[in-house]
């Protein structure tokens, strides 16, 4: 049987049928989004919006359903359950969501319209930056014309020079250069957290 | 066209939060986060001049906008059609950029980004990267 499917029907069993799915769950593997992601090749029509991904901004929270509105006015209503991956910076709980915090979120649609989550990333930005100046705990980067300001985390920033494995020293970043860095929007700012800093050292 | 194994990322546009809200609907027009689509560095002579793959070795076919790619994830076998609705990445910004399965299976050159609903049909939005092959 496929795993990927597996998943699925436990994943709307868990939020329908009770505790007694999780069993199931675990026993199939990792909780961990990589394990989200089996092997299997995607329905969706090239071009066409994925009817089980969900984008927007958390206007309310229910127990663990979190209502969110979408940027082209989708109203999502998404389950979070033992089963569901959720990242903020870094892989978290389902308790460090907030309303007004941005997030994509991936699942399977149930009967009732809403969306069960596989996973969910919250507040996650993954930016093509050049940087303008590197503070001992800050890094200031421009971005499409606007000045965004990247908050180092002691114990979750990393950076990625070349090919080489991830590293807490941010300062061989040149400034004037060009990185990709993947991090966590703080609502309603110009500023983020750094997860991760991709750049040539 | 022959497979390509490259590095995948993957980028917002259309309407959006945060940082995206003024990422516009990319060069075709018709981008969307939440569709199925991806940039491609050899959209356009004016598209080639900025992202310059050749810098890095790298000779990609011209493809236009509504252009379908098909791309497999090395490291889980996931496979997604997308199709073209920007210019990107900046291939000559990353030349040699290497990302690996867990040591295995390294791919190098940054060759494709894609909507986060595409790339988080492949994988985690919070890897980043992807080591992946795409065809067409």
């Amino acid at each position: 049987m496929d795993i990927s499917m597996d998943r699925r029907r436990l994943l709307g069993a868990a939020v329908l049928g009770g505790t007694g799915a999780f069993v199931g769950a675990t026993a199939l593997g990792s909780l961990a989004p990589e394990a989200a992601f089996a092997s299997g090749t995607s329905e969706v029509a090239p071009g066409a919006p994925d009817p089980d991904f969900a984008e927007g901004r958390v206007t309310g929270i229910e127990g663990t359903l979190l209502i969110v509105a979408g940027s082209d006015g989708t109203r999502w209503r998404i389950r979070v359950t033992n089963g569901s991956s959720v990242w903020k910076l870094r892989p978290t709980t389902f308790g460090a969501v907030r309303v007004g915090d941005g997030l994509y979120a991936r699942g399977v649609r149930l009967p009732d319209g809403s969306l069960a989550a596989d996973a969910v990333w919250v507040n996650i930005v993954n930016l093509h930056v050049h940087v303008a100046s590197i503070a001992r705990n800050a890094v200031h980067f421009d971005h499409r014309g606007k000045r965004i300001v990247g908050w180092v985390v002691p114990g979750t920033s990393a950076a990625v020079y070349n090919d080489t494995p991830p590293i807490a020293d941010l300062s061989l970043m040149k400034v004037g250069s060009h990185v990709q860095v993947l991090g966590a929007w703080i609502p309603d700012t110009n500023e983020i957290e750094i997860a991760t800093v991709y750049a040539a050292a | 066209m022959a497979g390509l194994y490259g590095v995948a990322s993957w980028f917002c546009c259309g309407n959006a939060w945060g940082p995206c809200g003024t990422a516009g609907h990319g060069a075709c027009g018709t981008c969307n986060s939440g569709s199925y689509q991806h940039a491609w560095p050899n959209t356009s002579d004016a598209c080639f001049a900025i992202t310059r793959p050749d810098s890095c070795g790298e000779y990609l076919n011209r493809r236009t906008c509504g252009f379908t790619h098909y791309t497999t994830n090395l490291c889980n076998g996931r496979r997604v059609a997308t199709q073209i609705a920007d210019c990107g990445p900046q291939t000559d910004l990353f030349c040699g950029q290497t990302v690996c399965c867990g040591g295995t299976n390294c791919t190098w050159n940054r060759l494709i980004d894609f909507t986060p609903a595409a790339f988080s049909a492949l994988g985690s939005l919070s890897s980043g990267v992807l080591p992946v092959l795409i065809t067409a």
